[in-house]
């Protein structure tokens, strides 16, 4: 099966079609792993609700015990009654728990976490389909779904229990538990990793002495996933447990979650990726610069400094993330950043790619940003002027070419006399710029008329033959030094306007650049 | 060889034939003074009339017609409003229309506009035949000229005769400035000749010349311009100048802006803001830290993790650290 090359994945154009072709379904690995050679069956034991309550407990452990016999789901014909047995106990198991109070006694921690990590802690099967693209092709779900289903509900249920005792569970949902569960994130099941969030967010939620291992966990998650590998299918997941983690931070900001921000959630925006997790990404990134308004100077140069450079789709996203920010921004913190935003903002709107130059746009449509960029219309006006005037002209898109006029309006009804000044230098820099075109035209028009003729004239001077030519051409330059030099020094002339008008341009547009 | 207290004969020559030939394109007074009086149901008011010259004049720069092209629409723009009774809701055409008009009076060919665009880029609701009527509506009822009279002609000859004597500011800004003016109805009661004479006189009153107030009176002398009109008119441009220099936004209350944006854009934008989250907020608890040294002796069992450690260039040493608090 040879890859797709990274030509036909740019900007998300993915064709479906070539690697549809390409594919070969192989056949669904396991994640379990025969342990017995000979088949075990199991016995149904009586139900819970029947067993007098003195005998439950112990008809409880005993469920769970059976609970932890692993079956082979690729094998679709074997062991079908067994498999239903379990299923059958293990949605019993979850009714009981839900329905029934007291059943959590102490002893029964220990047997309830041995049961879960016995199903679901495994090894993920290798990705089927190397190039797998998350947006486009089907995950490989989980083969024995039907038990693990249950074991994450009964999990669930587990945790939110009115008579779960962190106190307790605390020794058998440990730091090697944890680190198990996180490594399942990377599922390419999503329904497993939607169980595995709400899961991993109780278990924040309910043991503190965990949560400190949990965040430096996920960092090193993410931070392995930005340099190392850029796989991880769980980044959303876990992005949005962080979101409620992040809106829940006491005041002052920790350092250590400031440097969290800048040191990883700001790289993870240079993922290829990105599509699948920014929404949850941009919602953490807000909800910091709610928390401390300070963090948005370095936020946006992060960002600007990370801005993509070809990939349009990513661009689309950055710009959305930016109006993010702006709608929750302080007038203060806005000028600390306008210009170096509204640089970038600039070369956004002249963008060909009309998604791109339209997004921007759209920014004028934000009547809070319209506020803000009014209170500040002599910084931001000069530098969004001249990149809009000049598309207003030539942009290919008229989509485009209307927003520009929205915009153009909007900025001249702000500030009328800097708009009419600018207007005006504007055109008179580009009369400047035409005439210099046609003097350098010029120049070197006279340059070639120069060279013709003095070509002519060594032909003319020649007898024809190479060698004379040689002579004849040292000759004539030995004979009729004045002639010959005065061409050279009109050459040398021109050669100079010409040097020094490139100069120019080049000092110009350095000036520009600043 | 020129007097210098004297104004170039030639030019002199020029602004008086001028003068003669401004009277034929004034609009109306009385028509004027009626849609000054208009309250904005019963009629063409001076508010619709003064959103409509604003938005040409938007138009115009968008577009990068000359500021003749927007002077020359207003004077068409105020003659027909003030020779026909027309509906408020016929305004935007035939502003627009004159717009057309003068660029094609004004302009070289291939800068025209064609009529599609600029319906299209003026979110304009009539069409492309609506256009065309009024065109030829107007075209009948008003003498189109392409050498019309108007106070840019003046400000031009007024600017080249007092520049060939004194040393003044480019032209640009009067115009700029005319332009502002032009966007109120009350200024097109004032003769051309003497409005461009009030904006001269009040742009250069700054520069407190003996020499340009001699200039200008005798321009005055020539084109028999009174002292009592000057000032009144003077003192009106000032007053709109104050009104323009200020940064105060200044919004005509005119239609919203339509913004239509690519069906891919619209969708990214709906899809986009991301709901608030189902999980509900985890508050950090002040003794989280406290609770955290019981987690760093566990630590060092599970250095070997297999999920990585932070990079061996040493940036892993920030959290560590935390823990030694």
């Amino acid at each position: 099966m040879s890859a797709v090359s990274a030509s036909e994945k740019v900007d998300g154009f993915t064709r479906k079609s070539v690697r549809k072709a390409q594919k070969q379904r192989k056949s669904q690995s396991s994640s379990q792993f025969r342990t017995q050679n000979t088949p075990i069956e199991l016995s149904p034991l009586p139900q819970l609700k029947d067993a007098p309550s003195t005998d439950q407990q112990e008809l409880f452990c005993q469920k769970l015990q059976q609970c932890c016999t692993l079956f082979d789901f690729l094998d679709s014909v074997g062991d079908l009654k067994s498999k239903e047995v379990k299923r059958a106990a293990l949605n019993e198991l979850v009714d009981y728990l839900s329905t029934n109070r007291g059943v959590l006694v102490e002893n029964a921690y220990p047997e309830i976490t041995n049961m879960i990590s016995t199903n679901i802690f495994r090894a993920l099967p290798p990705s089927d389909n190397p190039d797998f693209d998350p947006e486009e092709d089907e995950p490989t779900l989980e083969a024995a779904w039907p038990h693990i289903q249950l074991v994450y509900e009964f999990l669930l249920r587990f945790l939110e229990n009115p008579d779960f005792q962190p106190s307790i569970a605390k020794r058998f949902i440990d730091q090697k538990f944890v680190l198990q569960l996180l490594e399942l994130f990377d599922s390419e099941d999503p329904r497993e990793r939607d169980f595995l969030k709400t899961i991993l967010h109780r278990i924040y939620g309910k043991f503190l002495g965990l949560r400190a291992f949990i965040r430096k966990q996920i960092n090193n998650i993410f931070l392995k996933f930005i340099y190392e590998t850029e796989h991880f299918n769980g980044v959303a997941e876990l992005l949005e447990i962080l979101g409620s983690i992040i809106n829940g931070f006491a005041l002052p900001l920790k350092a250590e979650h400031k440097q969290f921000l800048m040191k990883v959630l700001i790289p993870l925006h240079t993922a290829k990726a990105l599509s699948l997790f920014h929404a949850q990404l941009a919602y953490c990134v807000v909800q910091f610069l709610e928390k401390d308004p300070s963090l948005t100077e370095p936020v946006i140069r992060g960002l600007l400094k990370f801005w993509p450079k070809t990939c349009s789709q990513k661009e689309v996203m950055f710009l959305g993330e930016i109006e993010e920010i702006l709608d929750v921004i302080e007038p203060s913190q806005f000028k600390k950043i306008q210009e170096p935003l509204f640089k970038q903002i600039s070369k956004c709107v002249s963008n060909p790619h009309f998604q791109v130059a339209e997004r921007a746009l759209y920014f004028w449509n934000n009547e809070y940003i319209l506020s803000l960029i009014e209170e500040n219309i002599d910084k931001i006006l000069p530098i969004m002027f001249s990149s809009l005037y000049k598309i207003s002209k030539e942009h290919w898109n008229q989509t485009i070419v209307a927003l520009i006029y929205n915009v153009l309006k909007t900025l001249m009804e702000m500030n009328c006399p800097l708009f009419d000044e600018l207007t005006a230098s504007y055109k008179t820099q580009k009369q400047r710029e035409m005439i210099k075109e046609q003097e350098r035209d010029e120049l070197w028009k006279k340059l070639e008329e120069l060279q013709v003729s003095r070509t002519s004239e060594i032909q003319n001077n020649s007898h024809g033959f190479p060698a004379a030519l040689n002579n004849n051409n040292s000759n004539n330059n030995n004979n009729d030094p004045q002639e010959s030099s005065g061409d050279v020094e009109a050459t040398a002339v021109i050669m100079e306007d010409l040097h020094q008008d490139a100069t120019d341009t080049a000092c110009e547009s350095v000036s520009c650049a600043k | 060889m020129r007097d210098l207290q004297g104004i170039d004969s030639l030019l002199l020559n020029e602004l008086k034939s001028c003068c003669a030939k401004e009277y034929n394109f004034l609009p109306r007074e009385a028509g004027l003074n009626l849609i000054e009086i208009n309250a904005i149901h019963s009629g063409v008011s001076a508010k619709c009339r003064d959103g409509k010259v604003e938005e040409l004049r938007s138009l115009t720069s968008f577009f990068g017609y000359r500021t003749q092209t927007f002077v020359q629409a207003v004077n068409l723009l105020d003659r027909f409003l003030t020779i026909m009774k027309v509906q408020p809701k016929h305004v935007p055409c035939i502003g627009v229309c004159c717009l057309h008009i003068a660029a094609k009076m004004v302009e070289e060919e291939s800068n025209v506009s064609p009529t599609h665009e600029l319906i299209r880029i003026s979110q304009s609701r009539f069409t492309v035949s609506d256009l065309n009527r009024m065109e030829k509506i107007i075209s009948e009822k008003l003498s189109v000229d392409p050498d019309m009279v108007t106070a840019l002609t003046f400000l031009h000859l007024y600017h080249s005769a007092i520049g060939s004597l004194e040393e003044i500011p480019s032209i640009g800004r009067l115009e700029a400035q005319l332009k502002a003016c032009l966007c109120r109805l009350v200024f097109s009661k004032a003769k051309p000749s003497v409005l461009a004479l009030s904006l001269i006189a009040q742009e250069f009153e700054v520069l407190q010349s003996a020499t340009l107030l001699k200039i200008i009176q005798q321009f005055q002398k020539h084109l028999k311009i009174g002292d009592s009109e000057l000032l009144h008119w003077k003192e009106l441009v000032t007053k709109c100048m104050m009104e323009y220099r200020s940064s105060e936004c200044n919004k005509p209350d005119n239609k919203k802006l339509v913004w239509i944006v690519s069906r891919r854009t619209a969708q990214s934008l709906q899809t986009y803001h991301f709901s608030v989250p189902g999980l509900p907020t985890i508050p950090e608890m002040s003794w989280d830290e406290s609770e955290s040294e019981d987690s760093c002796e566990d630590l060092s069992s599970v250095d070997s993790s297999p999920c990585g450690s932070l990079g061996s260039d040493g940036e892993g040493a920030f959290f560590p650290s935390l823990f030694h608090h």
